[in-house]
């Protein structure tokens, strides 16, 4: 209990436990603590919690693959739903960078757990009869990608909750930072993106905005800690407003927790309209204190 | 799939006379839904969808409501479900979807986009040849190539291996075919001192967009021999370049700024001309129309293209749901001008706003459909 306690702690803190298990009873019990670490976060149900949880055991996962051999990589990797091969048997395939420790790995699983940036974008990747070439260090980034989703993914804890559980929980609760946003946010002149700063005049404005502007517009707000009353009050200046709905919405986005679309998405979703170079809409600040 | 298209001013007669037309053709339609139990439906009379959250138990349910009830158009999800009629959509249960690219046109004027259609299918073929098949790898016999109904074509992709991806893994699907990042200058490493550059770039042979910018600059540069640069009319400098392309060597040629004098060859890779509908392909609970089921804003038949016919295939000819010979003569009257138009295997029109005429049924349906005409009863 105490070692799974103490594995969501150093989580929270952004680091993560490193292996000293020697003897078998002592691994065994390292086991355990995982266990014990999601039947806790299953009882917290708390979202920030169980994803800096989730990056630390796949940074932790990643220290170990980096130590192990080519055939225990493969048959972990194959376990995390990434079965590579070492060629691609269709004739119509040629290795394009003649460079050895290639690896192919089926283009659904490529999706599923490539790092959302813009050198893992398919478009800069080789690409050929669905499979997707991958250099060894990136396949072992797609494997931490899968530990970080599996051990994201918390079921709901069946039966009566232990009392050691629910006092690890409590234990815990004084250690996690006061997320709740502000009742009010206001932003002043050159607060945000001028992206995001169009979308907020043109809801001033009463224009209409297609669905992919409000959604990437309110998980913007949301995460600079705009409350679901403050978004739907601005929201309200939509033409078709309709309060059910976009409260619906708003409360979805949050309680999902997604993150903000990047600037390559944006620009996708034809929303970006400046060369600001920061990548994410929420480096913005970054981007002005820089150039003072 | 628009929503923005509204009833048009069909009065209850005609509105009648025209669906019983729609269910005649239904009750010999050949409608084949893999797991329709599994999915949800969508029916529209007075939008394109009025009404969804309905499912069917069986083929043969499916094909008795729409020959009794029969609407306007007629949709059914990408995505398959435990429990397809639940609500709110979460109660569904998703158990996966099709992968769905969508191409549209847009033209000016109402008729526009029927001239054009010949574009898109070349691009939907590009979709399904290049990126498909020969990238994702997806062979064709999970694949179907359906014309809209009206101004484009769906693909519908019912590979297993796909029909669990998420929504963001979809969306880069379909970046991917739009080429949205892509920067041909990623393909070339280039090293050496600035008179005697070596540039190591893409082969003919490689994969995806690599493989098919070099095969795009070998026939550029033979076929449009000075665009690119004036140098390229002597045939040794040609040669030299291309021969040296075809090993991933691009630094044979004199032209020293020459890969910036390509970038008109990488911007014609992806299917960017008419660009699939990102939104359409990341939306899981899309509801697309169903194939081989009419459009009803057209009166045309949402056909699967046959794979071996897909060259000559033509929406005009080919989709037709109603009669086109003699025995089939509808009387309609033009309430607007409408253009000629190229229409089962004939030339049709011009015609003036108040003539009446006497055409095969789906002609006429057609204009009636699109509000161009009303049937004389």
């Amino acid at each position: 209990m105490d070692k799974g306690l103490a594995r969501l702690k150093s989580a929270l803190s952004g680091k993560w436990m490193k292996s000293t298990a020697v003897h078998e009873s002592e691994k065994l019990a390292e086991v355990a603590s995982y266990a014990v670490s999601r039947m806790i976060l299953s009882y917290m149900r708390n979202r920030y919690l169980t994803n800096k949880f989730a990056v630390a055991e796949a940074k932790l996962a990643h220290s170990f693959f980096e130590k192990e051999g080519d055939g225990a990589l493969g048959t972990i990797s194959e376990e995390l739903g990434i079965s590579v091969k070492k060629e691609n048997q269709s004739d119509r395939f040629v290795t394009i960078h003649g460079v050895n420790g290639i690896l192919f790995v089926p283009l659904p699983a490529y999706l599923k757990f490539s790092p959302r940036s813009i050198d893992y974008k398919l478009v800069n990747r080789s690409v050929s009869n669905g499979f997707v070439s991958v250099n060894p260090h990136e396949r072992r980034r797609l494997m931490e990608e899968a530990v970080r989703k599996k051990a994201g993914e918390i079921p709901q804890l069946r039966g009566g909750v232990p009392d050691s559980i629910k006092k690890a929980a409590e234990n815990l609760k004084s250690d996690l930072p006061k997320i709740e946003p502000q009742s009010t946010v206001t932003f002043k002149e050159g607060d945000n993106p001028p992206c995001m700063e169009k979308l907020l005049e043109s809801l001033k404005k009463h224009e209409n905005l297609n669905h992919q502007s409000r959604w990437a517009l309110a998980v913007y707000l949301t995460a600079r800690g705009m409350s679901v009353e403050q978004i739907v009050s601005l929201y309200s200046n939509l033409p078709d407003f309709n309060e059910k709905i976009t409260k619906y919405q708003v409360e979805h986005i949050k309680k999902r927790g997604y993150s903000v679309p990047s600037c390559a998405t944006l620009l996708s979703y034809g929303i970006c309209c400046a060369d600001c170079r920061i990548g994410s809409p929420l480096n913005w600040k970054g981007k002005v204190w820089g150039a003072v | 799939m628009e929503k923005t298209w509204v009833q048009n001013s069909m009065d209850p007669n005609e509105r009648q006379f025209v669906l019983k037309k729609f269910s005649a053709y239904y009750s010999n339609a050949n409608i084949q839904i893999p797991s329709i139990n599994q999915r949800e439906f969508g029916f529209g009379n007075i939008k394109k969808i009025d009404a969804r959250h309905l499912s069917f138990g069986s083929a043969e349910a499916f094909r008795t409501y729409l020959v009794t009830n029969t609407p306007l158009f007629v949709s059914h999800s990408a995505a398959y479900y435990e429990r397809p009629d639940a609500t709110p959509m979460e109660r569904k249960g998703i158990l996966g979807a099709d992968l769905i690219f969508d191409l549209d046109l847009h033209a000016e004027g109402k008729y526009g986009v029927y001239a054009m259609l010949g574009k898109v299918k070349d691009d939907a073929i590009r979709l399904m040849e290049d990126f498909i098949v020969s990238d994702f790898g997806i062979s064709k016999k999970e694949i179907i190539l359906v014309f809209s109904g009206n101004r484009g074509y769906h693909i519908h992709v019912r590979d297993t291996d796909y029909l669990g991806l998420g929504s963001e893994e979809r969306r880069e699907l379909a970046e991917y075919a739009n080429g949205i990042g892509l920067n041909y200058l990623n393909f070339f490493d280039v090293s050496g001192p600035k008179r005697a550059l070596r540039i190591i770039g893409p082969k003919e042979s490689d994969s995806g967009y690599r493989g098919r910018f070099a095969k795009a600059v070998i026939r550029a540069i033979n076929e449009k021999t000075q665009t690119f640069s004036r140098k390229f009319s002597n045939i040794e400098e040609r040669e030299r370049f291309t021969n040296g392309i075809k090993e991933g060597n691009w630094s044979k040629s004199s032209v020293s700024d020459i890969l910036e004098r390509l970038k008109p060859i990488a911007e014609q890779l992806p299917i960017r001309s008419i660009g699939v509908d990102t939104s359409v392909t990341q939306d899981i609970a899309r509801l697309i129309r169903v194939p081989n089921s009419i459009h009803g804003e057209t009166g045309l038949v949402a056909k699967i293209v046959p794979l071996a016919n897909i060259d000559s295939f033509n929406p005009l000819d080919d989709a037709l749901a109603f009669g086109t010979g003699a025995n089939s003569i509808l009387a309609i009257e033009f309430n607007e001008d409408v253009p000629q138009l190229n229409f089962a295997k004939s030339s049709v029109g011009p015609f003036k706003k108040g003539e009446k005429k006497e055409l095969p049924e789906s002609i006429s349906l057609f204009f009636v459909l699109k509000g161009s005409a009303k049937v004389i009863l």
